[in-house]
């Protein structure tokens, strides 16, 4: 004869399924608390200190934002930050779907090798492209120099990452490099999601490739290119590692290769106002936080159209 | 699953999170067991250290002694917020010159780090000197806030010229001749030949190079109170002097960069004739350059004037000790042995060329050997003739943003000089634009101190 088990009380069964949930997600609620939450919240609060050194704290109100705001320095960080984030949508993720789009074609021989090829710098890690790309741009005895001198007659003492007018361009090709094949595996995987029937439909209405690129694939990835457009965007913004380490630990020749999370690293930790650059980093979660709104309500997502 | 209603999954997870918790709780880290803890970032400290630490040990019996090789763009940041968690702080540290300041912030009673002023000044054991007589005082400046020194200097970091011995002797070109910048600067346009070879390495895109040329000078950013004086007139002729020699048609200097291959390639290429060259770089030639041994030669700094400061100095190193350490007179002893044990200074000095602050040490053999490298040149006295001019490098907690703010006054006198030409004979417009260039530096260098509500 079987086990019957002995029948619960409908009461206690119900809340103890009402509690699981909380139950289960609670170690990570206390963990975010401890160290997301009470963080954020903390440098929220001393924005508006001025901190000296390990203990000292002054209350100083919106000075810190009011001379954040005046800062020719910071000036420079964000319009540096934008022209970067510019480079980035306008020419990274075109570039990256033109990718996507050539290796996703059947007739082309060793796509998969030429994949793994795009997408290989993304292995490598920002710090190790940054150590690389500093010696290739190198004056005088670059690689990048002696070939451009090579094919085009450039100067072989080019300075890139001396010269301030091309210190944005060497990071921005650096980052192309980078980040380029990462980006395309997205779009890779959106491209081969589109419903083959749809084009099949569209060759049979007379489609050209270009009409059933506009009409069918463009419409199909949508909601992927959205997502990348949006984190390539807020990634931009963030933008730290690539500069910092291809010039040295510095800002560049004129604060030509300062971002505003540069900015905000030198004040804290650098000059060691944790306050300062608590305002700052508020002040860049504000600004990402505005522009990805902006995105979502230019490119349809904002009401959640693209379901 | 007779008493756990939720699944298998969730009772694996709880199992686990319950044995690894366990886990974690009965094998708790070890505690910090030595009695003293030492950061530093350099790693030719670090070898030496080891080397003579066992002998520390062995002289203090129940003391052990940590000592951790810290990144150093790491450190200034990692002993920060091990100060303001009270956590793991280490009882001494080597910080680089550039940073040292920023742990001055603040009022004096909050700066974690201990006053040495009464320690340097006491006197020395059986009647010898203070540690304050032994040393080369301007290597204090750097270490000194209001008053108070809170930072050994672990060096002196004399500046030399180092040059292409053989390319200048084939050329016909006496350098001992070479006393003063005039001299060089005629020799230079001699020798210069645009895109080719230039008579020496000078960034035109930051502070770098003038930074010690600016200190020769008897200029700097701060003066010894603290007050910015980056826009004085000694800061203005010096921008004035400096820019002709990195920019415009007549120029004598490139920049290809230090420390990495490009470096060595330009110096055996004799792309470069001239380097600027404290004491730690002369090690760099000679463990990167190894294809130019006995080509190369140092030479004093040429001077400003006839007669004048022969050096400046480049880098350099602070030894802390800090509040936190629960037995400073230990750590001191500690600080001490590292600094002032004889039997370890000749072999520290051949393998890294660097020249002690002690001014006693340098009369010990190893600072009078001849160096192949250098053409059997006596490395050691060349260094140790022109220590004891080196300039005070006065700093601050906002030390990283005047060397910025000189550099980009530099990119912008550069690009003004090269847009705009400049007579030799000295252009009136030009000076002023420099003037108010740097004006404009100094007027935000102060805007930040400003902002300190101390």
């Amino acid at each position: 004869m079987s086990h019957v088990p002995a029948p619960r009380s409908n009461r206690g069964y119900s809340s103890q399924h009402r509690a699981a949930p909380y139950l289960f997600v609670s170690p990570f609620l206390l963990l975010f608390a401890v160290f997301g939450l009470w963080p954020i919240l903390h440098s929220l609060i001393m924005a508006f200190y001025a901190t000296n050194g390990p203990k000292s704290q002054v209350f100083v109100g919106w000075k810190n934002f009011q001379f954040l705001f005046a800062d020719p320095d910071f000036h420079t960080a964000v319009w540096n930050t934008l022209v970067y984030t510019f480079w980035s949508v306008f020419l990274q993720l075109p570039l990256a779907l033109g990718l996507a789009v050539l290796l996703n074609q059947k007739w082309l021989k060793g796509r998969d090798f030429l994949r793994l090829a795009f997408f290989s710098p993304n292995l490598l890690g920002q710090v190790f492209v940054a150590i690389l790309f500093s010696v290739l741009f190198a004056p005088t005895y670059g690689l990048i120099n002696k070939a451009l001198h090579f094919l085009f007659g450039v100067a072989v003492d080019t300075k890139w990452l001396s010269e301030p007018a091309l210190v944005m361009p060497a990071i921005v090709l650096t980052s192309l490099w980078l980040y380029v094949g990462f980006n395309m595996i997205y779009f890779l995987a959106a491209l081969q999601a589109v419903d083959t029937e749809l084009y099949e439909a569209a060759e049979a209405d007379g489609a050209n490739a270009w009409q059933k690129f506009w009409a069918v694939t463009l419409p199909g990835i949508r909601p992927v290119a959205v997502f990348v457009l949006v984190t390539a965007t807020i990634g931009s913004f963030q933008l730290f590692e690539l500069p910092y380490i291809m010039l040295n630990n510095t800002a560049g020749p004129n604060n030509s290769g300062l971002t505003v999370v540069m900015y905000l690293y030198n004040n804290g930790f650098i000059t060691g106002d944790l306050g300062y650059a608590s305002a700052v980093g508020w002040t860049l979660a504000v600004g990402v936080l505005i522009v990805s709104l902006i995105q979502m309500r230019v490119t349809g997502t904002w009401k959640g159209s693209d379901k | 699953m007779k008493y756990f209603p939720y699944g298998k999954a969730a009772f694996s997870i709880l199992v686990l999170a319950v044995l690894s918790g366990g886990w974690l709780l009965s094998n708790p880290p070890p505690e910090h067991k030595a009695t003293l803890t030492y950061w530093t970032f350099a790693k030719p400290h670090y070898e030496s250290y080891v080397q003579i630490l066992p002998k520390f040990e062995r002289e203090h019996p129940g003391v052990t002694v940590d000592l951790e090789l810290v990144s150093n763009n790491a450190l200034t940041a990692r002993l920060q917020s091990a100060m303001l968690a009270n956590l793991d702080v280490p009882d001494l540290f080597e910080v680089e010159i550039g940073s040292a300041a920023t742990l001055f912030r603040g009022p004096t009673n909050d700066i974690g780090l201990v006053d040495l002023n009464p320690r340097l000044h006491a006197p020395g054991p059986d009647g010898a000197p203070s540690l304050w007589d032994r040393v080369v005082q301007a290597r204090f400046a750097s270490y000194t806030d209001r008053g108070h020194i809170y930072g050994l200097p672990h060096d002196v970091h004399p500046l030399q010229l180092a040059y292409r011995r053989d390319i200048f002797a084939k050329a016909g070109v006496d350098v001992t001749k070479i006393k003063t910048w005039d001299d060089f600067i005629k020799v230079g346009h001699k020798m210069t030949i645009p895109g080719k070879q230039y008579m020496i390495e000078l960034s035109d895109s930051d502070s770098t190079s003038i930074e010690p040329l600016l200190f020769q000078r008897g200029g700097g950013y701060f003066d010894a109170n603290g007050q910015v004086i980056l826009d004085n007139e000694t800061a203005v002729q010096t921008m004035c002097w400096y820019v002709p020699l990195v920019a415009g048609p007549h120029k004598i200097a490139n920049s290809v960069g230090f420390f990495n291959q490009v470096e060595a390639n330009a110096i055996e290429d004799g792309y470069m004739l001239c380097y600027m060259c404290p004491d730690w770089n002369s090690k760099n030639f000679e463990n990167n350059d190894a294809h130019v041994t006995g080509k190369m030669g140092l030479m004093p700094l040429p001077t400003a004037v006839p007669g004048g400061r022969a050096t400046s100095t480049w880098g350099g190193t602070m030894i802390g000790l800090t509040k936190h350490s629960s037995n400073p007179d230990l750590a001191w002893q500690l600080a001490m042995f590292f600094y002032l044990d004889k039997s370890t200074v000749p072999d520290r000095f051949r393998t890294t060329n660097i020249l002690p602050p002690v001014k006693d040490f340098w009369t010990l053999p190893a600072f009078h050997e001849k160096r192949a490298y250098w053409d059997g040149q006596r490395l050691g006295d060349s260094y140790a003739r022109l220590a004891p001019d080196v300039p005070p490098h006065y700093s601050s907690p906002v030390i990283q943003t005047a060397t910025d703010k000189l550099g980009q006054a530099l990119v912008d006198c550069v690009g003004y000089y090269n847009s705009h030409g400049y007579d030799e004979r000295g252009d009136a417009r030009f000076e002023a634009y420099v003037r108010a260039r740097l004006k404009a530096s100094a007027d935000q260098i102060r805007a930040m101190i400003k902002r300190n509500p101390y």
